[in-house]
């Protein structure tokens, strides 16, 4: 079922339920009206068989006596449903309904109590017995007392007490049933409302669902406008971003078309406007890389549960990429890292970080590059020195001024710095400058125990 | 020189061919993958200049069904991705050097030449000096058939040693072909160097001859 309606599932519900609380209801009334009239006829049974006793005798030859049977005018009306029989050694006395019928013996009956059963009787029908052993006054032998009923009057009764029931537990169903889509109404009206609002916040950004909510759908809303919150704070942001991406656009394409002018008037020498249109591409290269390096860093600041890095292998592999250039491999590098030291970000988060640090310490190393890890009191700590002529405290603090725009961190050490800066603040992590005992740059990578795994 | 630019972007592909003519090499180009490994593979280049978005076969596959083929001519990938981890996965695959988009053609012609400078005269790519195998185009060393893990700067330091043997090696020579300057305090720099790879491969390996240099033997301790 994949498209269901919440209000048909409810009144479904609520049918089907009260249906079967009515139906167990009806069987058990049923039943207990059942006993209740077995239980009755049993005792209008027993005062006609205590004036068939009153009116009993039986001589001494055996030979058994009803004065007067019960007043009952069906005992004397043929097949009338309603009998009785008195059995004794040698004779049977019965009402004139049996006619020339007889009621079937019972082993089961004795003289302590009255007994009732159901058996096949007389004319094909279920009769409803009521017998005992009875010894009469003057007399030896005890005799069988039965009395019958028609079971069939029984069934009537019966029948007639359920069809009425069931009429009447019908009426009590539509009307609870009716009950129920009032409620489900009731209650789904704050979701409709909340439809209504939701429509409109999709048009408005900066609408919010009331507070007038339930108790039990206020969480909901609660998380709504949250969420709306939070988008509308990255869709700001996302803006604000492109809107960065253009303005450091916009001078290249100033200077391209500055260029493109000169060399129209003719007036420029090839090779200058040349160095122009490198210069203009180059600073349109690093706006686009710098909005790379902003979006690696916001990505990262939703971390994996599971991140786990190490920075050994993952310093050595940077280490091997930058052996492959020119500079790189007149460099040498000493690598201090535990190999059981872990860090909570991602291999990946990691490698943009140390990358450029690593990038910049081999451009402006003399001859050594030193990258050194250690844990300490359950804070990590990375390092990146070289021995070359390190960055002035002027140039250091400006690197670091938080909301530089990295496009404009100029050459030097700048951009790689800034990159790493935002990649570090991203994953929680610090990051600090200073002298390197090598004799030039110093960078400081912290993170506190949260970040840091035991390996 | 011959040199295979493997590049699909229809104004990139040309321009780096012309630039590499100017610079004096004979160039083909190869627009996809399937081409690109091809080429490499039947013909005998110099150098490879190698796009890693192509068509057909990207350009790592092809990187590395070359290197699988003991095809070890020098490749230098260049990519419109400038993260490190995809730096890192080219060099694994093989690389010898990464140049990102959008690159200054001069610098491009500089990594060229200085791949071609590093890997040329490297046609006998092992040499043996006792138990020491060094394969001088993979650039890596072998003690007793056992892979010693040596950085850059050790590897040349070895390499250059093995290459000028039987000739003790001045620290100042050895500091100017490795760092391509000879400075004041360099000569230290040089014998802590040399105490690391003494430490890999056997102190007995580097033979320190008084006022001539280092020469590296055959011995074994």
């Amino acid at each position: 079922m994949k498209r269901y309606s919440l209000q048909l599932r409810l009144l479904a519900g609520a049918a089907v339920a009260v249906f079967v609380a009515l139906a167990i209801a009806w069987v058990a009334m049923t039943l207990l009206f059942q006993r209740q009239l077995e239980q009755q006829v049993g005792q209008e049974l027993r005062r006609d068989a205590l004036q068939l006793i009153a009116g009993l005798s039986v001589d001494a030859a055996g030979s058994i006596t009803v004065q007067e049977g019960p007043s009952d005018p069906r005992f004397d009306t043929p097949t009338s449903g309603l009998y009785w029989q008195v059995s004794g050694k040698s004779q049977i006395q019965r009402s004139r309904s049996l006619w020339d019928q007889a009621l079937s013996p019972s082993a089961a009956a004795d003289g302590l109590q009255w007994q009732t059963r159901f058996a096949d009787g007389p004319f094909g029908r279920r009769l409803f017995l009521l017998e005992r052993l009875v010894q009469p006054p003057g007399s030896k032998d005890r005799v069988l007392v039965q009395l019958a009923l028609d079971e069939g009057e029984l069934r009537l009764a019966r029948t007639e007490f359920g069809t009425i029931l069931a009429v009447f537990l019908f009426v009590l169903w539509v009307v609870l049933s009716g009950a129920a889509w009032i409620q489900v109404q009731l209650g789904l009206r704050p979701l409709v409302h909340l439809r209504r609002e939701l429509a409109a916040l999709r048009h408005n950004a900066a609408e919010r669902l009331s507070a007038d909510y339930p108790r039990e759908v206020e969480p909901l809303t609660r998380a709504i406008n949250d969420l709306a919150s939070a988008r509308e704070t990255d869709v700001r942001r996302a803006r604000q971003r492109a809107a960065d991406l253009a303005h450091g656009m916009k001078t290249p394409l100033a200077a391209l078309a500055a260029q493109s002018r000169l060399i129209r008037a003719g007036g420029s020498d090839p090779d200058v406007a040349a160095d122009g249109l490198d210069r203009a591409i180059a600073a349109a290269a690093a706006a686009v890389e710098a909005e790379l390096a902003r979006a690696r860093a916001a990505a990262s600041r939703h971390r994996p549960q599971d991140a786990q890095a190490a920075p050994l292998p993952v310093a050595q592999r940077l280490i091997s990429v930058l052996e492959r250039t020119d500079k790189g491999m007149r460099v040498d590098y000493l690598v201090d890292i535990p190999d059981s030291l872990r860090l909570a970000v991602t291999g990946e988060d990691l490698s943009e970080m140390l990358g450029p640090l690593l990038e910049n310490a081999v451009r402006f190393a003399r001859r050594r590059v030193r990258v050194a890890g250690k844990a300490l009191d359950g804070n990590i700590l990375l390092s990146v020195e070289d021995d070359g002529p390190g960055i002035t405290s002027g140039d250091a603090a400006e690197a670091m001024v938080r909301g530089v725009r990295l496009d404009e961190a100029g050459g030097g050490h700048g951009l790689g710095l800034a990159i790493a800066r935002e990649m570090v603040e991203a994953t929680g992590g610090t990051i600090a400058l200073g002298v390197s005992s090598l004799g030039g740059l110093r960078v400081d990578l912290g993170w506190t125990s949260s970040w840091a795994l035991t390996g | 020189m011959r040199a295979l630019v493997v590049e699909d972007d229809p104004d990139v592909g040309p321009d780096v061919v012309r630039a590499l003519e100017a610079a004096g090499f004979v160039v083909d180009l190869a627009q996809n993958g399937d081409d690109a490994w091809f080429k490499g593979d039947v013909e005998d280049y110099d150098i490879a200049v190698l796009d890693l978005g192509l068509p057909r076969l990207d350009g790592l596959s092809v990187l590395k069904k070359w290197r699988a083929n003991d095809r070890l001519l020098p490749v230098l990938i260049l990519s419109a991705r400038s993260d490190w981890t995809e730096k890192v996965e080219g060099i694994e695959a093989g690389a010898d050097d990464y140049l990102a988009k959008p690159f200054q053609m001069a610098e491009l012609i500089t990594r060229v030449r200085g791949l071609v400078r590093r890997t040329a005269g490297h046609a006998a790519s092992s040499l043996t000096v006792g138990d020491l195998q060094i394969d001088t185009r993979r650039m890596t060393v072998t003690l007793e058939g056992a892979p010693v893990s040596l950085s850059q700067l050790e590897f040349r330091l070895l390499n250059y040693l093995a290459h000028q043997k039987p000739r003790a090696v001045p620290a100042g020579e050895l500091a100017e072909h490795l760092y391509g300057s000879n400075e004041a305090d360099d000569t230290n720099a040089i014998e802590q160097l040399v105490v690391r790879v003494r430490r890999k491969v056997g102190a007995a390996r580097i033979e320190t001859k008084r006022g001539f240099g280092y020469l590296l033997t055959d011995q074994r301790t």
